[in-house]
């Protein structure tokens, strides 16, 4: 490879090379590409470039908010497929998450803490801690189950997702508790005339992610179990320990992203919340390069391919597609993707 | 049919692995084909087997130029490869193996068992197989499944048979048992390509001999008109510095003490000691329970019981952690599968185990472990590019320093060492018997497992025999010899013979 490199003088052989050596590139290209498109779709005929700009911003701020809370459940995600797992779990436990959220904080007569007598920004700190420490645990039990119950990571997930789902729904039948008004601040505290506050969010975290997957032996340990769990275990990695943790650490973010949920639109459909956003999360995952089978992966890749695929929605929806249809770009975009990454000899 | 390799080139990335190989098979003609590990033989098999695919050169059949992308087409036209690791399904019958793949079926679709097992019959009688063709292949033994899949390759037509080390966990007797039938292939006008590094077989079967060496067809000629020493010498080649044994060798006090381990259907009642200083060999052939004593030793597995000692204090090893704390690395055999994690960069490979002890906060001290595996590089003659390279990119023996150096990290007292020289080339060989030497000399107390006599004969200071899970001998520096051993591996005890 150091040959390539050096003969690559040419234009072509280096984004050949790097194309074939850096996995992300493709994906940036991709998304650059995508973008130029849905920028072009956008069209020009504004009275000037001022108010093309407010409209592109606007548009802009419209879908990373709107996605938010989809990347944030996809960092997890990431790392539970680099480590050779998956969760299927997430949708659920991001409803069942926001239920008792919901639950929690509710003004009216039922609401937990009011009942406790607690309430305000007392209330909010409780609930939230509360959220969080059920999102690790149920993340660590999946956890518990796949590596003390040698249940494989599918079926302990699929099972998770269903029980979840299924006593939510039957719990918060006819229950309509309602969101204090100063919850929503959270997520639609505004910067001028933008509501930012879940983009915020998901950076932070994407970054503090990465930081994890690159710098920490946690994440380090993360790759070597989704490489070769054998060798890893036999170089004194606990094996169980990881997979568990990240399991814990995807129901924790699962739990924040359904705050962000909660706090932005004051309420949720038990019944449909976050169905089918484990799929959506695991496409965003395999389209930002990640590998199902394992070992290979990035926090970067994922939040690229969640733009990827948010973009690509916005672009159908600007050119009118039927919103049955867009699921079906969808798929091809997540075959396509895996199609022109590079793959590994068998 | 004859077949004849031609100029074969061969690379993997920047790895040359054959270098313009000329090779070639007639009917009835037992030829065969010697190198050190890594010379190149069994990617040149491969290549004839249609598993991968040559670079350059041609492959020809009676004189018409071939092209294999798979195997099948490889066995469509007469040949046939018996892989060393054997490809039978344990729960059919033999009658069933013979036509896997290929089954025969009646005009409704369904196996036609009848005429598989009929056919299969006949095939042991004209053979003079002394099989039934119902039994299950799980219940034979290993011979008789080498000769399972030998007249499989005859009820396949093929007219060259390549078999990789048929012999390597055979007994005396179930070798003869396969000569005889490679003789009887003779009769029938196959060829057969014999991969082997036991010389003296070679000696008395083989009609020609190719020995390759780094990539280079070095030596052919007609097995009669050469010794086994001769044989040895193309091999390794003159270019190779082989340092003697240690002469001197100063052993300390017990470092490790095994009693009673036992483990069901395994092994059974194993006692031994190691010092400091001391290069033990453990060796045996296939089923001697060797790897699997030292994976309870070492944490991985746990033995049913048994007392565990180091430096006179009992331990109770139950994890690799613990084992790692105990001051025990653990080199296992098996690179691909148990050493090198494919993902990782050199650096992580050379410093996961350590990770943990030197972490800050959770954060890897990457700058300490830099520092420590830049003085491993150069101890321990590792030739890479960049350390933030892939592990993949290096060399067999490259890499197996790079697994040396994560457990030289944990600056262990004892070192276990599996197979250490597995796939790695020749020159690295010798470097890495260097290095555990350079080891033992500074107190370390090595246990080397192998399952070639003449490694352990090389490098060990005493060598223990185990063959079906028991200790069958014990040899020692004086004594130390390839002939001792394979008596013991074998069954046999060597003072019962000498009377």
């Amino acid at each position: 490879m150091a040959e390539i490199s050096k003969k690559g003088n040419s234009l072509i052989l280096k984004l050949k090379y790097k194309w074939s050596n850096q996995p992300l590139f493709s994906t940036a290209i991709a998304l650059v590409i995508i973008i130029v498109a849905q920028t072009l779709v956008l069209g020009f005929d504004y009275d000037s470039i001022g108010s093309w700009f407010i409209s592109w911003l606007n548009n802009w701020v419209n879908i990373l908010r709107n996605n938010a809370s989809i990347g944030i459940i996809a960092l997890g995600m990431t790392l539970v497929i680099i480590s050779g797992g998956i969760d299927l779990a997430v949708g659920s436990t991001l409803v069942a998450t926001g239920a008792v959220l919901m639950m929690l904080i509710d003004e009216g007569p039922n609401g937990i803490l009011i009942k406790l007598g607690i309430t305000g920004i007392p209330a909010f700190i409780v609930a939230i801690l509360l959220i969080l420490l059920m999102g690790s645990v149920l993340g660590s039990l999946i956890g518990v189950l796949i590596t003390k119950g040698k249940i494989p990571p599918f079926i302990a997930t699929l099972g998770a997702m269903k029980i979840f789902r299924s006593v939510t729904q039957h719990f918060m039948q006819g229950y309509n508790p309602t969101v204090p008004r100063e919850f929503l601040v959270i997520s639609n505290l505004k910067f001028g005339k933008y509501m930012i506050m879940p983009i915020v969010y998901w950076i932070i975290l994407s970054i503090i992610l990465y930081f994890i997957s690159k710098k920490t032996v946690f994440g380090r340990q993360v790759i070597a179990v989704g490489s070769n769990e054998k060798s890893a275990r036999l170089s004194g990695v606990k094996v169980e320990r990881v997979k568990t943790l990240v399991y814990t650490l995807s129901g924790l973010l699962v739990a924040i992203a359904s705050i962000v949920q909660v706090s932005r639109i004051g309420s949720m459909d038990f019944a449909n919340a976050g169905s089918g956003s484990e799929m959506d999360a695991i496409a965003a995952v395999v389209v930002g390069g990640t590998s199902m089978s394992g070992g290979k992966g990035q926090i970067l890749g994922t939040v690229l391919g969640v733009l990827i695929i948010a973009v690509m929605n916005n672009l159908l929806n600007l050119f009118g597609v039927p919103p049955f249809l867009r699921e079906a770009f969808k798929g091809v975009i997540v075959v396509a993707a895996v199609l022109l990454q590079k793959k590994e000899k068998v | 049919m004859s077949i004849e390799l031609r100029d074969i080139y061969k690379s993997f990335g920047s790895n040359e692995v054959l270098k313009g190989v000329n090779l070639s098979v007639e009917d009835g003609e037992i030829c065969a084909l010697i190198g050190e590990n890594g010379a190149g033989k069994s990617t040149l098999m491969n290549i004839l087997g249609g598993v991968i695919k040559k670079d350059s050169g041609k492959i020809l059949i009676d004189g018409k130029e071939v092209d294999f992308n798979r195997p099948i087409e490889a066995i469509e036209n007469g040949i046939s490869f018996i892989h060393q690791e054997l490809n039978l399904i344990n729960d059919l019958p033999i009658y069933e193996n013979m036509f896997i793949g290929r089954e025969i079926k009646n005009t409704s679709g369904l196996l036609n068992h009848k005429e598989m097992y009929l056919r299969t019959k006949k095939i042991f009688e004209d053979m003079n197989i002394n099989l039934d063709p119902k039994t299950m292949v799980r219940d034979l033994d290993i011979s008789y499944k080498q000769i399972v899949e030998i007249t499989r390759a005859m009820i396949m037509n093929a007219k060259t048979i390549i078999m990789d080390e048929p012999t390597t966990s055979l007994t005396e007797k179930e070798i003869k048992r396969v000569f005889e039938m490679m003789l009887n292939l003779k009769k029938h006008k196959v060829g057969i390509i014999y991969i082997s590094h036991k010389l003296n077989e070679i000696k008395e079967i083989c009609d020609k001999y190719y020995c390759l060496r780094d990539g280079y067809l070095v030596s052919e000629g007609l097995v009669r008109e050469v010794s086994t020493d001769d044989l040895a010498m193309f091999m390794v080649g003159h270019i190779l510095d082989i340092k003697e044994n240690r002469k001197e060798v100063k052993l300390g006090d017990e470092i490790l003490r095994v009693e009673n381990y036992s483990k069901k259907n395994t092994f059974n009642d194993i006692d031994f000691s190691l010092y400091k200083g001391e290069i033990l060999g453990f060796t045996g052939l296939l089923g001697d329970g060797r790897s699997e004593l030292f994976q309870c030793i070492c944490g991985i597995d746990k033995q049913d019981y048994g007392k565990l000692f180091i430096e006179e204090e009992l331990c109770n090893i139950d994890s690799v952690v613990k084992a790692i704390n105990m001051g025990i690395g653990y080199l296992p055999k098996n690179r691909k599968e148990n050493g090198i994690i494919k993902d990782m960069n050199i650096l992580e490979n050379a410093s996961i185990v350590v990770w943990p002890k030197y972490s800050k906060r959770g954060l890897i001290n990457f700058k300490l472990h830099r520092e420590i595996f830049r003085d491993q590089v150069k101890s321990l003659r590792i030739k890479m590019i960049k350390e933030t390279d892939n592990i993949n990119n290096l060399s067999g023996g490259n890499q197996q320093k790079v697994i040396l150096a994560k457990w030289l990290a944990t600056n262990p007292k004892i070192m276990i060492l599996d197979n250490p020289t597995q796939g790695v080339d020749v020159g690295a060989k010798e470097d890495i018997y260097d290095i555990i030497r350079n080891l033992a000399d500074k107190g370390m107390g090595i246990i080397v497992l192998s399952s070639e006599a003449q490694e352990i004969v090389r490098l060990c200071d005493r060598a223990i025999v185990m063959y079906h899970g028991k200790i069958q001998g014990e040899v020692s520096k004086d004594t130390l010899n390839e002939h001792d051993i394979m008596k013991l591996a074998t069954g046999s005890n060597i003072k019962s013979e000498v009377s």
